[in-house]
Order: C-alpha cells, then structure tokens, then sequence
C-alpha cells in the first residue's frame, strides 16, 4: 500500500492527490491556504475511505458554500464515496470554538443547583411526611424484614470500622491533652477533657461522617442503579410506594442505628484514652473510672447520643433523595453519590455548630 | 472476491458446565452480508464475542483477514481491532460523553489528527448514519433507543472498517425505525463496501438486506445459505423458524 501524497499544481489550479487516503493521510496534505483549487485529481489514489475523502474536500473547498470542483481520474469506486461524503458534508463545518463560560456564569450556576438541592429537600420531606402519615393507620403494610435488613447492615456491619477509628481518635486527643496537662502537674484532668470532648463532640460527628460516607453513599448508589434499572418504576407500577418500600426503611435503620454506633463509638474512644492515661500518665484504670465517675453527669452523654438521630435523619433524606433523582445514565449515578457524600458532611458541621450555640444558650 | 475475512475452525466453547460450541466452523468471505440465527441459547452471541476477542474459546481457531484473533500479539490485536467496528445490541454509548464525542472517540485513541477535525469526521458520520446535525452536542440519556443505535452504528464506522459486526441491530425498535435501520445498513454497506456480519432475531432483516444466512443449532453451524434455500431445510426449528411468519401472507422472496 502506498503513502498518501498531494501536491498543488498552481498552474491547473489542481490538487493531485495519490496513495492511499484514510484518517491517518491528513499531514500529506499541502497548505492550500488563499488558493483557489478548481480540480481535485485522484488518477493516482489506490485506496480511498470515507474519512480520506473527506479530508480532501474539506481541504479543497474549506466552506461548503464553495463552488464543488471538477473530479478528475479518480476511480468510480472512489467517485461514488466521493459523492456520499458530499451528501453529508454541510454538518461537518467547522464549529466555532464555544466561548469560555465566565465566573459570574458559573457563579449563578452554582446558587441555582444549592437552591435546587434545598427546594428539592423540602419537597421530598413533604412526600415522606404524606407517606408516614398514610403509612402509620396500617401497622401491617409496615416492611418489617427490609428494616431488619437494613439494621444490620448499617449497624453491624459498621461497628469495626468505628470501633477502630474511635479508639485512635481517643489514643491521640488523651496523648495530646496529656503532654500539656503534665507540664501543669494536672495529670488527672485529661479524664475530664477526654470525656467532655469524646461524648459530646467528636464521637457523634466522627460516626455521622463514617455513615454518611459508608451507608449514605452506599443509598444513593443502590437507588440510583435501581432507577436506571426501571425496578423503582416496577415497584410504582405495582401499587407500592417507593417511599415505603425504600425510603422509610433505611431512615428507621439508620434513626436506630446511629444513635447505638455513637454509644459504641464513645466506649472505644474512652477505651483509647485509657490506654494512653495508663502509659504515659500513671493513671491506672481503676483511678481513671473512678475519676468518671464523679465527673461524668448523664447529660454529656446524652447530648452526644442525641445528636444523632437529627443527623440520621438527614443522612437518610440526602441520600434517599439524591438516590432517586437519578437520570438514567451511569454518570448521573456516580454524580448523584457525589453529592449525597458533600451534601451530607455539609449537613452534619452545620447541625452541629447550631446544636453547640444552641446548647450553650440554653446552659447544657 | 472471494477473500476470506472470517474463518472459524473447530471451535469448542463451555460456560459454566455447559457445552455451548461443538467443533463450529464457519467462514465469510468480503462484501457478504452475513446473518446468523439460531435459537436462544444456541451461543449466537457468544460466537460473536469470540470472533471479536472479547472471549475466548476453550479450543479451535479465530482469525480475521488471516490474521489468528487468540493468538496475535496486543499490538498487532490493536491494528486488527481498527479494521472491524462492533455495534453492540445496546448500543454501548459512553454516558459521560456527548454524541459527537462518543463517536469521535475511536479517532482521539487511533489517530494522530487534532481533535477538533475528528469531530468533524464524526458529525459526517453522524449524518451518514441518518442522524440531524442537532443531536451532536446531546448526551445518549437525551436520545430515543432508535437514535442511540444510529450513533452508535455511527460509531462502529468512524474508523472506516473493512468488517462490521452487529448484534441484534433492530431489537428493541419499532417495525418503521428497524425497517430503515436495516435500509441504512445495506446502503453503508454497498457503498462503503463492507462486509457485514449480523447476529439476529428478526426475520424481516432476514428477508430484506441478507445475502446467506447461518443457522446455528446444537453447537454447530446447521447449514447456510439463502433464505429461500433454508426453507427447504428439514428441520423442525428451521421449520417453526419461518411458519413464524409464513401465516401473514406477506411476500416472501428471500433476496
């Protein structure tokens, strides 16, 4: 097979062209710019595709309102393709290059989709408050063994991983609270930062994180690849709720199941604290229990615990919403999953700042 | 032009304990459009995927223009891979992409030229393959299943193959789109000199646009040949096969 080739012949106003012409020819062909190319000869192409043909007419007649020129030599083989490319030739112009989108654009943009996600967070609370409503006079219509499902794989299959993670979060805030109470001979009161910070603040929002990127992202991957599937449009079709059937389940699961992970989550870390308390500061377990003891009141933990429902609850509405949103296509799932991870995590650091302002006004 | 383009020998295929191919061979030589049959279940679409390396048979020999599909070394599968296109019973489309770069996506991986003229290339694709020239900036989700089909029929030639294999190009369309897709396809065809092999299920591209029909059954190639010639076939599927759709009346000619 031949190399592509062309040359212009200035004189015949010709474009002779020879080899063989497919997509790979494009460097053979010679600047042509402000010449005028009247014939197109293809005595010498040997082989001739429908991308070869294009290149040499868009090389000899850049717009399509050019006049066509005269086809010379060329094989009716190639003649024929010549002419189908030339059917079809008018969509191929050249687009010009879309302007650059600016900020203030991509700015409204951006206000536009947070509204969205709001107005749509509002609606689907108002749908699931229509569906609990019709859903609480029928005890019996309640699915009893999707919760039970969904418990365990939200709880139990969590516990590992906060375990885990609460335990070194707890190692390193005692050892860090530790190295500077020495320093003040006030070894003993890393008991009470410990506990303070452990029940109130980093085992609710560190657990809310865990679930909300396990289990949150877990949701609106299952969701979504059920609504490109048609099973959401199947469940409708066959008279249930897709609310009921999904949605309410997996809130109850996870309004059940964080709370318990926050519980767990405080042990381990108080667990790793203790550790450390033992190692580094000479407090043995029984003084460091003994010293919870007079210092822990009730309400510690409880603010921790309770924090964690309102979280569940948003976990559950964000991924439970951006899971049926999806369009049926598999970028929108991996998009949609995205945004549950971001919309929830934003959630959880904002619930929590108001619940910390809220607490101290009302002196808890 | 009797050039052999598909030659499959001997092939022996098991898929969790069952033995779908037993000893098939078959061959197909350039410019035929070829359909091949068979009921469900008879490894059509297995077949396919073999010839196309996507799965590979536990014994026997594949080769594409002479050339051994299973046993060729990555770069030569990858010179074989642009002479043939492969439309997928789905279509297959890339749902990240819009239409325009969907079908210009061969052309980025395969080519050296700048993107902007393989898109170009691609909208001319896009318009041979029936499509107005709105639908390139769209995404796939946006199309109707006819359309998503023309793209990606538009993407299986945006390399110009000599070769192209179709699964199942009109299930899911209506009687008007399969019939115009099946029109389109005999027109790239004879135009762009293709050769065309198709897995199908639909007697009514058999009867317009095939020249030789394949019938599989039993893990082997029954026979093959014109629709006329099958019919005199005595085979009860074969049978049934075309009393399907004998009772309409319709004129029935073969080619």
């Amino acid at each position: 097979m031949t190399a592509a080739q062309a040359h212009f012949d200035a004189t015949q106003g010709a474009l002779i062209a020879g080899g063989a012409w497919h997509a790979d020819s494009a460097p053979a062909l010679p600047p042509l710019k402000g010449q005028t190319v009247r014939i197109l000869d293809g005595a010498a192409v040997t082989r001739l595709d429908t991308n070869g043909a294009w290149l040499l007419l868009n090389a000899v007649r850049p717009q399509a309102s050019d006049p066509m020129p005269e086809l010379r030599g060329f094989q009716p083989r190639h003649l024929a393709l010549l002419e189908l490319v030339a059917q079809h030739f008018a969509p191929t112009a050249a687009h010009p290059e879309l302007p650059q989108t600016d900020l203030r654009a991509a700015i409204g943009r951006g206000t536009l989709a947070i509204w969205g996600h709001v107005i749509g967070l509002v609606n689907f609370v108002g749908q699931l408050t229509i569906e609990l409503a019709l859903l609480m006079g029928k005890p019996g219509s309640w699915r009893w063994r999707e919760l039970g499902a969904q418990v365990s794989e939200i709880f139990a299959g969590a516990i590992p991983i906060v375990i885990g993670m609460m335990f070194l979060l707890g190692v390193v805030f005692a050892y860090l609270l530790g190295a500077q109470a020495q320093q003040y001979g006030a070894s003993i009161f890393v008991v009470d930062g410990l506990l303070l910070a452990i029940l109130r603040e980093i085992s609710p929002v560190i657990v809310a994180v865990l679930v909300a990127g396990r289990t949150g992202a877990a949701i609106t991957a299952q969701l979504g690849t059920m609504k490109v599937t048609e099973e959401i449009d199947a469940i409708t079709t066959l008279g249930l709720s897709p609310q009921a059937v999904l949605v309410i389940p997996r809130m109850i699961a996870l309004l059940v199941a964080l709370p318990l992970l926050v519980f767990i989550g405080d042990a381990a870390g108080i667990a790793g604290g203790m550790l450390v308390a033992q190692g580094q500061l000479d407090i043995s377990p029984h003084m460091f229990l003994d010293r919870m003891d007079s210092v822990l009141r009730l309400k510690t933990l409880l603010v921790g615990i309770l924090k964690a429902p309102v979280f569940a609850v948003f976990i559950a509405l964000i991924a439970c919403r951006m899971g049926l949103s999806v369009t049926r296509d598999a970028r929108s799932v991996g998009a949609n999953t995205t945004s549950t991870v971001v919309q929830s995590l934003v959630a959880i650091i904002i619930l929590n700042a108001i619940f910390a302002v809220m607490f101290v006004r009302m002196n808890i | 032009m009797s050039e052999t383009v598909i030659d499959v020998r001997d092939v022996d295929t098991t898929l969790g304990g069952n033995s779908i191919h037993r000893g098939l061979s078959l061959s197909v030589a350039r410019g035929e459009v070829i359909a091949l049959i068979g009921g469900s279940g008879t490894g059509k679409s297995v077949l396919l995927r073999e010839i196309i390396g996507l799965l590979k048979p536990q014994a026997g020999h594949v080769e594409l223009f002479g050339q051994s599909v299973w046993d060729s070394s990555p770069e030569q599968m990858n010179l074989l891979r642009r002479r043939f296109g492969v439309l997928f019973q789905d279509g297959a489309l890339f749902s990240s992409l819009s239409v325009e770069d969907n079908v210009a996506t061969p052309l980025f991986e395969h080519t050296e030229l700048p993107h902007p003229l393989c898109r170009q290339l691609a909208r001319l694709k896009l318009s041979m393959a029936g499509l107005p020239a709105d639908v390139a900036g769209k995404r796939p989700s946006e199309l109707s299943g006819g359309m998503r089909k023309r793209v990606a029929l538009a993407r299986a030639l945006v390399l110009d193959p000599e070769l192209l294999f179709l699964d199942e190009p009109t299930s899911g369309l209506d009687p008007i789109s399969a019939r115009a897709f099946d029109k389109l396809i005999r027109l790239l065809a004879d135009s762009l000199g293709l050769t065309v092999f198709l897995v199908t299920h639909d007697l009514d591209t058999l009867f317009s646009i095939i020249d030789r029909v394949i019938v599989l059954s039993n893990g082997r190639v029954l026979g093959s040949g014109t629709v006329a010639e099958l019919k005199q076939f005595d085979d009860p599927w074969l049978n049934d096969y075309f009393a399907a759709r004998a009772p309409n009346g319709e004129t029935v000619d073969g080619n």
